[in-house]
């Protein structure tokens, strides 16, 4: 039977069984007698053992159903001894490593170090009656070998496994081989180099396959996942001796999430219940109707008929699209499901005592805005742990539906945020001047930590990690056309509030003409819109400007960065204010049309390797409008900081 | 020691272009043939650290050459030379154990970089 079919399912299965045992463990850390926990983790390890095992996923099998004897037992006696919550934690990090490796289609990483890991057994008195439990249940399960004592008992499964255990510093990585263009005989040079990477370590696949190189096929871009013990700087030396190699890049195993959604296409799938695909039929077969309407009412010329039949197809394009959205959603505690362990290693390095409320944890969000917001709210989280939090409090995780659009917002009890400080530092970072400091309003300075480089090394702790800043968060909550709020209270604590849209198809647009046509700005990056007078602006400097709340703001013509030709310039002049690396620039346009909601088509190739251009809509004519961003047009210019 | 280098080429003028190569180099040149069959007598009788070998030759082809190289010395140090457009010849080679190859019209600090990768003198 083909099993290929179930893959999707297994794998987005088997994440949500990985993020309820993560957040089962963590009660079980706070009641280790609470016998549902205990029945319900079991229940999870079984799941995921029985699908793995009918999948022939042998690793992901054998890892899932050691955890089951472990809590089999933990059953028997109603109790938990405290070291094997981190035991069962590192099980759960590893299972999800499993799925990681089946998700990008490598073969499964080795558990038998793990599971020949003594067992965690509290006390001598705990340890002989997990083990008489364990063995007890070991009478009913065949697969498991049984032996005298805990610590020998397990590990014995581990001797199924054929294949010595990987040297203790081995590491799992993809290489990626350019070679030079023109290369000749590139298949020939591609076996050279996989014979080269042989040298290095175990070459466990590559792409294009050796076979496939065997036959001729030309090939300028070689992928090979190698299992080594050596340096990449090393591997990467010696390729680059091999002739016609252009470039040697490392893509580790450990990619962000995202990324790898990103890169797995076939990775997406969603789970629609059954009554909304009925309403699809359902709807769908009243537009069919309509469509007779219509045609009847065209041929006859029947002008109310035509009339009725389009509202009443209006109304059913409306429902239709509703309901297609509804099928996008996916509740907030798909993500959500992870902060509990995050939040419970968090507190255990820090030494704090954290208490994570989640609620509004269903409700729906649109997936897409969904993946993109794991990372930007693991920041936020771990953020309030490590700077809002100081010994002992709260964080909360709320989501709930503001109007058109969804709030969530990351809550802490501490101290709150200091406007007066963080004025300071933003001008000791060289940011911006003391005067334009000291005109930013309070709600304005807060957002300051959301410049790039406001936070310095010094304060880049080992919680709050590298690389992801405030700014990242910013800009991640900016591309889904969302907003971010910082609302902070002296000894209240800090509220970060991400504002963003239901769905991320439909936006609001500015429409704007600009070197005679017409364009669209997405609203969310609108600050605001100005008419000024030639007197306003000042030409005399080599960038035009012009000042607004005591802040000279550079201006630029957007025709020119988009390489159009400028309309002339009357009397008035037409500004968008937009945000750049949070500087406020102005971008001067011919005219503004409106504003109106608009259905983003993504650019096709070539269109989509233009520079500040996001997407496109359709207006009602069939004119096609191309939708710029701002932020990738001019994220690259050397913008003025001083005011 | 300097490195001993046996150069294999119908052409007298791609043989005399490689032995300069490889003497501006401070490599001695120990032999060179035009025919394969030539390069298989005078690689057992001078032992070679290292062949340069063109592909297409007269009485014996450089392929052939190479497996019968390769089967009596499986660490031969052989680099082919071929000109543009014989891929699938090369892939032969690469197949049959060749540890490198050139493509003509080449550049003396690419033959260069390719003999010290796969002998290892940097």
């Amino acid at each position: 039977m083909d099993m290929s079919q179930y893959r999707e399912l297994f794998l987005s299965e088997t994440r949500e069984h990985i993020s309820n045992l993560n957040k089962l463990v963590v009660i079980l850390e706070q009641e280790p007698d609470n016998r549902e926990t205990i029945d319900a983790l079991f229940r999870e390890a079984h799941s995921i053992k029985g699908m793995a095992a009918t999948m022939g996923y042998d690793r992901t099998a054998q890892l899932s159903h050691h955890l089951e004897d472990l809590l089999d037992g933990f059953r028997s006696t109603g109790e938990v001894p405290v070291p094997a919550i981190d035991y069962l934690l590192a099980g759960i990090d590893l299972l999800d490593g499993l799925l990681d490796d089946l998700q990008s289609n490598r073969p499964e990483r080795a558990i038998d170090v793990f599971l020949r890991e003594p067992l965690p057994v509290a006390s001598v008195g705990e340890g002989v009656a997990l083990e008489q439990s364990l063995a007890a249940a070991d009478e009913n399960d065949e697969g498991t070998a049984k032996g005298p004592g805990l610590a020998s008992a397990q590990p014995a499964p581990a001797a199924e496994i054929n294949e010595p255990a990987p040297a203790e510093d081995t590491d799992f990585f993809q290489v990626l081989v350019d070679l030079a263009e023109d290369t000749p005989a590139s298949a020939a040079r591609c076996i050279l180099i996989l014979r080269e990477l042989e040298k290095a370590g175990d070459l466990i696949s590559s792409k294009p396959e050796l076979a496939t190189l065997r036959g001729g096929a030309p090939c300028t871009r070689l992928q090979v996942w190698l299992r080594t013990s050596l340096a990449k700087g090393h591997i990467k030396e010696a390729l680059l001796r091999v002739s016609s190699v252009a470039s040697v890049r490392f893509i580790d195993d450990r990619r962000k999430r995202s990324e790898r959604r990103g890169s797995d296409e076939g990775a997406r799938t969603v789970r629609v219940r059954t009554d909304l695909l009925d309403q699809f039929v359902n709807l769908t077969g009243e537009l069919l109707t309509r469509r007779n309407m219509l045609n009847r009412a065209t041929l006859t010329r029947d002008w109310n008929g035509l009339n009725q039949a389009l509202v009443q197809t209006g109304r059913l394009i409306d429902d239709l699209h509703h309901h297609v959205l509804q099928a996008r959603l996916m509740p907030l505690e798909n993500i959500a499901g992870r902060l509990p362990r995050i939040v419970r290693d968090l507190s255990r390095k820090t030494g704090k005592k954290v208490t994570l409320r989640l609620l509004g944890t269903d409700v729906g969000i649109d997936r897409m805005i969904l993946e993109e917001l794991t990372d930007p709210l693991v920041h936020l989280v771990r953020n309030a742990v490590d700077h809002g939090i100081e010994h002992e409090g709260t964080v909360t995780v709320s989501a709930r539906r503001e109007k058109g659009l969804i709030l969530i917002e990351v809550a802490d009890d501490g101290k709150g945020m200091d406007s007066a400080h963080l004025r300071r530092k933003a001008v000791e970072r060289g940011l911006m001047t003391p005067a334009h400091a000291d005109t930013l309003s309070d709600r304005d300075a807060l957002m300051l930590v959301c410049l790039p480089g406001f936070s310095t090394a010094a304060e880049i702790t080992d919680t709050s990690g590298r690389g992801v800043g405030m700014d990242v968060v910013k800009a991640a909550v900016g591309n889904l056309s969302g907003t971010l709020e910082i609302i902070s209270t002296p000894d209240r604590g800090t509220r970060f509030q991400m504002r963003l849209p239901l769905s991320i198809a439909i936006i609001r647009i500015l429409l704007i003409s600009c070197g005679g046509r017409t364009l669209a700005i997405p609203l969310s990056r609108v600050l605001r819109t100005l008419d000024l007078t030639t007197g306003e602006i000042d030409n005399s400097g080599k960038q035009s400007a012009f000042r607004l709340d005591e802040e000279s703001i550079p201006l630029y013509p957007l025709a020119e960065a988009l390489g159009l030709t400028a309309g002339t310039a009357g009397e008035t002049t037409w500004v968008v204010l937009t945000e750049i690396k949070g500087r406020r620039i102005g971008l001067r346009v011919d005219r503004f049309i409106g504003q109106r909601e608009a259905f983003v088509k993504a650019l096709g190739f070539p269109l989509n390797l233009l520079t500040g251009l996001s997407g496109a809509t359709i207006e009602g004519d069939g004119q096609v409008v191309f939708i710029v961003d701002p932020q990738a047009l001019f994220e690259n210019l050397q913008l003025s900081t001083k005011p | 020691m300097a490195l001993r280098v046996m150069v294999v080429d119908d052409a007298l003028f791609m043989r005399n272009m490689l032995k300069d190569i490889f003497v501006r180099a401070g490599y001695e040149v120990v032999a060179e043939a035009e025919n394969g069959e030539t390069a298989l007598e005078l690689y057992h009788k001078s032992q070679p650290d290292l062949v340069t070998m063109d592909i297409v030759m007269p009485r014996k082809s450089g392929i052939e050459a190479l497996q019968e190289i390769m089967t009596d010395d499986p660490e031969a140090c052989v680099v082919m030379v071929s000109a543009l457009g014989q891929d699938s010849l090369v892939l032969e080679a690469v197949e049959a154990g060749a540890k490198d190859f050139i493509v003509k019209p080449f550049k003396e600090d690419k033959v260069l970089e390719i003999v010290r990768r796969i002998t290892g003198q940097h």
